[in-house]
C-alpha cells in the first residue's frame, strides 16, 4: 500500500548531463503514481519530474491511476519503467518478480510508516471500537494503512469487521478520506500517517477538523520500484538521481517540499510485516 | 370639509395631479415588482428543478456501485457550485435510496448516511413517500423554500430520489427592497409634484387674483386697466375685463351726465312754477294797483282791492315759505329718538278740532329708533295737514308708528275725499293741488325728503273713502349720516 498519498512518481534520470545530450530521440520515460496528494501539489511533481529528468537525460513522465490495481497492471505490462507503489501492493506482488525495490523513502528519519484513525475534531470517540455502527471511510482495498490494518485493529479486539460499521465507502485517496471526516460524512477513518502529517504541516485547513485517535504499528514505507525489464543503464540512472537528492541543493528543496528526508535503499524484508491475508471471519 | 374648500386653487389643483401621479407610479411599480416577483420565482423554480435533475442524471453510476463519497461529492459540486447556487440561496439539497435514507447530504452531520431522512412517524413522511414513487422531476414551493425533486433512475426503476431545496428569502427580501424604492420613488414624485405644481399654479393663478381684486375695487368705482401680458385664457379674461370696465366707466359718465341734465331740468321746471305761481297773483295785484291809482278816491274799492293784493302777497308768502322749508329741512341733520314725533302731535293737536275729527295716535317706535327729527317731523306735518284740509267735514284721523329689523314704518291714514285715480300718479309733481289755495308744495317736499332718507311712499287712496300713506324709512346708519 502506498502509504505517503503524496505518492509521486519519480522519473529517474543519472545524473548524467553530458551523456544525454547525445540521445537522440528523447522518448519520455513514464513513472507510475497512485493519486492521492498528487492532485494537491501538481506543481511539485512537475519540478521533481524536471529534476529527475535532468539527471536521467531523458523526459520524466509522472503517470496517475486511481487504483493502486492499475497501476500494478501498468508497471506489469510494461506501460511504466518505474513506480511508486504502496507497501500493500509491494507485499503482495514481489514474488511475481516483474518489479524490484529500487529505493524508501525517509520520513522522520526511519523508511517507516504507520496507519492513523481519524475522526472529526469535535467527536469524542477514543478508538476504533467506538465507532461501532457509524460511517467509516476506507482509501482502497488494496492499502496497508487505509484498509488492512483497521480491520486488523477491529480483529484485534475481537470484533468481525465486516457490519461493524453502519456503512462504509472508499475515497481511493487519503486525502479525500480525510475531507470526508473532516465534513462529517464519515464519523471515522483510517489513513496513512505520512499524508496526514504532510498535509498537517502544509495545508492545514482539512486537517485541523480532524484528531488521530489511534495509530497501528509501523510498517514499511510505501517504495519505488523499477520494472523488471527496464533497460539497466536507465535503471541504475535512475536510482542513483534518486539516492543522490540530499546531497544536491535543488533535491534537497524537493525532498522539503515532499516532506521527506531523503531515499534509501533497503531490504525487501522491511515489508515483511505488511499482512496480506485478510481475516474474513 | 370647509378646511379643504378654503385652501387655495393652487395648492389643491397640484396636490391632486401629483397624487394621482405617485398613485399611478406607485401602481405601475407594484405591478412590475410583482412580475419581477413571479419572474424571479419562476426562475428560482426553474434552477431547483435544474439543479435536481442535473444530481439524478449523475447519480445512477455511483449509487449502483455503492459509491458513497463520489455521490456526496458529485451533489456538493453540483448543488454548491458558484455557478448554480450561491450559498446564501441554497437551503440544502440530498440523495435518498429508494427507502428514503440518506446516500448523501450537504449536511451530513445533521443528516447521517444509510439512516432514515424522517422517522416513520413523522408528519412529513407521507410526503416524502409520494415523492420517492414519483417518476417525473417536480418542483414544489415550501414555506421559505422551494424545493426541486428529481427521481434517481435505471433502466426506468427508481433507485432513490434527488431533493434539492433553495431559498426563497433573497426572492422576498429583494421584492422587500424593491418594495421600500417605489413607495419611496412615489412619495417623492408626490413631494416633488405638490411643491412644483403649487409653485406653477401660483404663478399662473396670479393674474386671477388681481382680476379679483380689479373687480371688486371697480364695484367701488375705482377703475384700474389690467395689464394684458398673455396669450392664453386668462389673457383673454383679463382683455374682456378691460372692455367692461371701460364700458362700465362710459355708462357711468353718460349716466353722470344725464343726471345732471335732469337736475338742470328740474330746476328749470321749478322755477317756471315758481314764475308762473308769483305770475298769477302778480298779474292781478298789478291791475289792482292800475285801477287803485285810477280810482283812488273810491274808499270802497281801494278797501276790496288792497285786499285782493294782500291775498296775491300771501299766495307768493306761503310759496317761499314752502320753498325755503324745503331747502332748510333737506340740510337737516339732527338724530333723535321717537319721543321728538309728540311735538308732532300737540301741534297737530291744536290745530283740529275735536269735535269735527277724531284724532288716534299710536306710537309703537322703540327707544333704539333713531329718527331725522327736522325731516321726519315735516314728512308727518305736511301729511297730516293734507289730510285734515281732505276732511273738511270732519272723519278719522290716524296715526301708526312701528318698526322691524330693517326699517321705521309711519302710517298716515284719513277718511278724507281721497284722491281720484288718475291724480294719485301726479299728487307728488312740485306744484301740483287740487286746492285754490294750495301751493303743490306739500307732497313734493314729503317726497323730496323721503328720498334723501332712502325710503320710499306708498299710498293707498279710494275716492270718498279716504286716503293711506305709508313710509318707509330705512335704519341708521344711513338715517343719521347720509347727507342729504
Amino acid at each position: 500500500m502506498r502509504c505517503g498519498a503524496a505518492i509521486l512518481a519519480m522519473g529517474a534520470l543519472l545524473a548524467l548531463g553530458a551523456a544525454n545530450a547525445t540521445e537522440a530521440p528523447k522518448k519520455p520515460i513514464r513513472f507510475g503514481l497512485t493519486a492521492t496528494v498528487v492532485r494537491e501539489n501538481l506543481e511539485l511533481y512537475d519540478h521533481w519530474a524536471m529534476y529527475l529528468g535532468n539527471k536521467v537525460g531523458r523526459p520524466v513522465q509522472f503517470v496517475y491511476r486511481r487504483t493502486s490495481r492499475e497501476a500494478m497492471e501498468m508497471l506489469e505490462t510494461g506501460e511504466y519503467d518505474f513506480s511508486w507503489i504502496n507497501s500493500f501492493s509491494y507485499a503482495k506482488y514481489r514474488e511475481s518478480k516483474f518489479f524490484e525495490l529500487m529505493a524508501v523513502p525517509v520520513f522522520e528519519g526511519k523508511p517507516l510508516c504507520r496507519s492513523y484513525v481519524i475522526v472529526h475534531i469535535n467527536r469524542s470517540f477514543r478508538t476504533i471500537g467506538d465507532l461501532e455502527s457509524r460511517v467509516f471511510a476506507f482509501s482502497e482495498p488494496d492499502s496497508n494503512s487505509g484498509y488492512i490494518l483497521p480491520r486488523q485493529m477491529l480483529s484485534d479486539l475481537g470484533r468481525n469487521p465486516d457490519g461493524f460499521f453502519r456503512h462504509t465507502f472508499f475515497t481511493y485517496s487519503h486525502i479525500e478520506s480525510i475531507e470526508a471526516v473532516a465534513e462529517q460524512v464519515a464519523d471515522g477513518a483510517a489513513v496513512d500517517s505520512y499524508v496526514w502529517e504532510y498535509l498537517n504541516r502544509r495545508e492545514p485547513r482539512l486537517t485541523a477538523k480532524t484528531k488521530v485517535i489511534q495509530q497501528s504499528e509501523t510498517f514499511g514505507f510505501p517504495p519505488l520500484v523499477y520494472r523488471t525489464g527496464v533497460d539497466a543503464e536507465l535503471r541504475a540512472r535512475m536510482s542513483e538521481a534518486l539516492l543522490t537528492m540530499d546531497k544536491n541543493p535543488e533535491g534537497r528543496a524537493l525532498l522539503t517540499e515532499l516532506a521527506l528526508d531523503r531515499f534509501i535503499t533497503t531490504p525487501s524484508s522491511l515489508y515483511d510485516n505488511v499482512r496480506l491475508n485478510i481475516d474474513r471471519r | 370639509m370647509r378646511f379643504l374648500s378654503s385652501l387655495s386653487l393652487a395648492f389643491k389643483l397640484s396636490v391632486v395631479v401629483s397624487l394621482i401621479v405617485a398613485g399611478v407610479a406607485a401602481a405601475i411599480g407594484g405591478a412590475m415588482i410583482d412580475r419581477d416577483r413571479q419572474r424571479l420565482r419562476e426562475g428560482l423554480r426553474e434552477k431547483a428543478l435544474h439543479l435536481a435533475r442535473s444530481v439524478a442524471v449523475i447519480a445512477p453510476e455511483p449509487l449502483i456501485r455503492d459509491d458513497t463519497w463520489t455521490l456526496y461529492k458529485t451533489l456538493r459540486e453540483i448543488t454548491r457550485g458558484p455557478r448554480y447556487a450561491p450559498e446564501e440561496t441554497l437551503v440544502t439539497a440530498m440523495v435518498l435510496d429508494s427507502e428514503g435514507r440518506v446516500l448523501a447530504h450537504l449536511f451530513p452531520a445533521l443528516y447521517p448516511i444509510d439512516l432514515p431522512l424522517l422517522p416513520d412517524d413523522s408528519p412529513e413522511r407521507p410526503r416524502l413517500q409520494a415523492e420517492l414513487g414519483m417518476k417525473d422531476s417536480a418542483v414544489f414551493d415550501g414555506q421559505g423554500f422551494i424545493e426541486g425533486v428529481s427521481p434517481v433512475q435505471a433502466s426506468g426503476k427508481n433507485l432513490g430520489l434527488v431533493k434539492v431545496q433553495l431559498s426563497t428569502l433573497e426572492l422576498d427580501r429583494k421584492t422587500a427592497e424593491a418594495i421600500v424604492s417605489v413607495l419611496l420613488l412615489s412619495i417623492g414624485i408626490a413631494l416633488t409634484g405638490i411643491f412644483l405644481g403649487s409653485i406653477w399654479s401660483i404663478r399662473t393663478l396670479r393674474p386671477l387674483r388681481t382680476l379679483a381684486q380689479s373687480m371688486e375695487e371697480l364695484g367701488h368705482g375705482v377703475l384700474h386697466p389690467l395689464p394684458v401680458s398673455r396669450g392664453d385664457e386668462i389673457g383673454q379674461l383679463i382683455a374682456s375685463f378691460n372692455r367692461m370696465a371701460n364700458e362700465l366707466e362710459e355708462k357711468r359718465k353718460l349716466a353722470g351726465e344725464l343726471a345732471a341734465n335732469e337736475k338742470v331740468i328740474a330746476l328749470g321746471r321749478i322755477a317756471a312754477g315758481v314764475a308762473h305761481e308769483v305770475n298769477n297773483p302778480l298779474a292781478g295785484m298789478l291791475n289792482c294797483l292800475s285801477t287803485l291809482r285810477a280810482k283812488s278816491n273810491d274808499p270802497e274799492l281801494v278797501s276790496r282791492y288792497l285786499s285782493m293784493i294782500e291775498m296775491g302777497l300771501k299766495k307768493i308768502e306761503a310759496l317761499v315759505k314752502d320753498l325755503l322749508i324745503e331747502l332748510r329741512v333737506e340740510d337737516a341733520h339732527e338724530v333723535a329718538d321717537h319721543s321728538c314725533l309728540e311735538d308732532v302731535r300737540d301741534l297737530i293737536a291744536a290745530e283740529i278740532d275735536p269735535a269735527r275729527i277724531e284724532f288716534t295716535w299710536e306710537n309703537r317706535l322703540e327707544h333704539r329708533d333713531t329718527i331725522n327729527r327736522a325731516r321726519v317731523q315735516q314728512i308727518l306735518l305736511n301729511l297730516l295737514r293734507n289730510s285734515i284740509q281732505a276732511m273738511p267735514n270732519g272723519g278719522h284721523l290716524w296715526c301708526r308708528f312701528r318698526s322691524n329689523q330693517d326699517e321705521l314704518v309711519f302710517e298716515i291714514e284719513d277718511t278724507g275725499h281721497g284722491i281720484p285715480p288718475e291724480d294719485v300718479a301726479r299728487i307728488f309733481d312740485p306744484f301740483f293741488t287740487s286746492r285754490p289755495t294750495g301751493t303743490g308744495l306739500g307732497l313734493w317736499i314729503v317726497f323730496r325728503l323721503v328720498q334723501t332718507m332712502d325710503g320710499r311712499i306708498e299710498v293707498n287712496s279710494m275716492p270718498g273713502q279716504g286716503t293711506l300713506f305709508r313710509i318707509h324709512i330705512p335704519r341708521e346708519p344711513k338715517l343719521a349720516t347720509r347727507p342729504a
